[in-house]
């Protein structure tokens, strides 16, 4: 497995993914790779797998088999807490938010700068709302809310930006985001977008996840399908693709396009 | 969103309905009775008050975590009790038989914390059972008899706790500084330090502070600890401050502990604690108590009140929160 490749190692590789609840194959032997600076659109209908494969990922479920590589180095993914180690970070709706507490104190959760001459750990505040109002713009907040203002006076799109920037902050390897631009008005949808293409940008990687196959078509450098818990296609290049080929390929109604091996490099 | 008014933000901290009811409180017994407001009267409900406070504001940290204890009560009991069979049957000095009344204290709120943590068992069970272990405890090793305490004159481990001197006019207790300084570093680590944040987090939505790398499950347990711990004490300074170390002592003090928190604006569900509205709600309850009996209220319809009181406060909790999260 450790053969030289003739590209750069992918940043994720997952390797014969499988996984069964009871009788249920839910995933079935994927093959899944996110490369260095690539943002890949997961598209699939309810029930493809998609979600199951991102768990997996994320340390929410474990797979029944399969290996995972970060940069060709085999990695555990045992808990959520082991993918943060291994620089993935994962943005679910706003469960990953406390909801009593301020945006300061969410984003730097587990992760607090302390004052250095300081009694107890005490937490530098005056920091931690430095870099939340940074962030906040960074996102696209434009209006001025104030970093001690408690998440659950926010709106759906600004928690999620919420998640966002502290994925960016902590210099998330990968990205995933899972139905980011659901319940989301225009302006919204648009920053999360825009966030997404200037991670990129910055260095990040990310799995982008949604419904919606235009705001897909809208960032990513490349889609994977997924169907019945196998991936289906996985080099749609979405500059040379329309949607309504990508939306056969998701139903079943056609075959992948014919630019798509079934594994680059 | 624009920065908020001074006027605003003072009416949005939760702090502010005990603030106005103790001053009402307060301005009502003075109106009926003027020696409510005596030195000597001041200095006695200070007293009694300490000792209910200072498992008051532990207790105030663990429903942040979104625990409770209600083995409170009952180690406020059993630890002089242990302090004092120990030292009257000369089998240690005073000082070591303080040691162990503590830290069997602390091993018993790390038995509770283990239980609810490891084994997923809701807190008000684990406590409730230790309630019973600890109080049985107390009264098996004492056959129910009190055990004495006045040897304690002169020590001056005693001297410490619970010595009193004379300020102005007023006779104050050692035990109101202990409670001054527990209410200042427990109110410091809450809001200012990231185990304040921690336990904020573990009481508001323990899987979210799971997944950021929050130890969720030491949080709960050093707080049990710290709740047991601080029974203790209490209950040996009440002990040598009384004169008597009874294994019954305590008992309900659970009750109104966890009253005393939640009046002053902690959420009983977790997540959202504050040390200010406990000392306020320790002193709405203390002074009620104080209160209805020097206005010629007979001291049984005490509960009457309290009950009343709660029932309000949390009626304006909910209308507050309400209000304000309509506008969003």
């Amino acid at each position: 497995m450790q053969a030289p490749e003739a590209m750069a190692e992918p940043l994720i590789r997952m390797a014969q993914i499988s996984k069964s609840y009871g009788n249920v194959q839910a995933l079935q032997d994927v093959d899944f790779e996110v490369r260095e600076r690539e943002i890949v659109g997961l598209l699939g209908d309810n029930g493809a797998g998609k979600s199951t494969l991102i768990k997996v990922l994320s340390g929410a479920v474990r797979a029944t088999s399969g290996k995972i590589y970060i940069r060709g180095q085999q990695v555990e993914i045992r808990n959520t807490t082991d993918a943060i180690a291994h620089g993935i970070e994962t943005i679910y709706q706003d469960s990953a938010l406390v909801t009593q507490l301020s945006i300061a104190r969410n984003l730097f959760l587990g992760r607090e700068p302390i004052m250095a001459p300081g009694f107890l750990n005490r937490m530098d505040q005056a920091a931690m709302a430095t870099v939340a109002r940074d962030l906040l713009r960074q996102v696209g907040i434009e209006k001025n809310i104030p970093p001690d203002t408690p998440i659950s006076a926010l709106s759906g799109g600004e928690r999620q930006a919420v998640a966002i920037a502290r994925a960016m902050h902590f210099d998330s390897d990968l990205i995933i985001l899972d139905e980011p631009t659901n319940n989301l008005g225009v302006a919204e949808t648009q920053g999360v977008l825009r966030f997404v293409r200037s991670a990129r940008d910055s260095g990040h990687s990310c799995i982008f996840i949604a419904h919606n196959i235009h705001h897909v078509f809208q960032v990513v450098d490349r889609i994977v399908v997924m169907r019945r818990g196998r991936v289906v296609a996985d080099a749609i290049d979405p500059r040379q693709t329309s949607v309504e080929a990508v939306e056969q390929v998701i139903t079943g109604m056609a075959h992948a396009p014919a630019s798509a091996p079934a594994r680059p490099g | 969103m624009p920065e908020r008014s001074l006027l605003e933000r003072l009416i949005a901290r939760p702090e502010l309905g005990p603030l106005v009811l103790l001053i009402l409180e307060i301005g009502v017994f003075w109106a009926i009775n003027p020696d409510f407001l005596s030195p000597q009267n001041i200095a006695n409900t200070l007293a009694f008050t300490v000792e209910l406070g200072l498992i008051a504001l532990s207790m105030t940290l663990l429903m942040t975590s979104g625990e409770f204890d209600l083995s409170v009560g009952s180690l406020f009991g059993f630890a002089p009790v242990l302090m004092w069979t120990l030292f009257n049957a000369g089998a240690t000095s005073l000082e070591i038989a303080f040691v162990i009344a503590v830290v069997v204290a602390a091993l018993i709120g790390l038995v509770n914390g283990l239980f609810v943590t490891r084994l997923k068992i809701p807190s008000f069970l684990v406590t409730l059972g230790m309630l019973l272990v600890v109080r049985g405890t107390a009264l098996f090793i004492t056959d129910g008899f009190p055990q004495r305490t006045w040897s304690a004159e002169g020590q001056w481990l005693a001297e410490t706790l619970v010595g009193d001197f004379q300020l102005g006019p007023f006779r104050l207790y050692m035990s109101l500084f202990w409670f001054a300084a527990a209410a200042l570093i427990l109110g410091y680590i809450l809001t200012q330090t990231r185990a304040g944040n921690w336990i904020q987090a573990s009481g508001g939505n323990p899987a979210a502070a799971l997944a950021r790398g929050v130890n969720v499950t030491g949080t709960k347990i050093r707080l049990f600890m710290l709740s047991a711990t601080m029974a203790a004490f209490a209950g040996i300074i009440s002990s040598i401050r009384t004169s008597a170390a009874n294994p019954n002592s305590g008992t309900g003090y659970e009750l109104e502990v966890i009253a005393m928190v939640v009046i002053g604006g902690t959420a009983l569900s977790g997540g959202r604690g504050t040390i200010i509205g406990t000392v306020l709600g320790v002193f709405i309850l203390r002074v009620m108590r104080n209160g209805i009996v020097l206005i010629g209220v007979p001291g049984l319809a005490y509960n009457i009140f309290i009950g009343v009181i709660i029932l309000g406060m949390m009626a304006l909790h909910s209308w507050l929160e309400r209000r304000h999260h309509a506008g969003t």
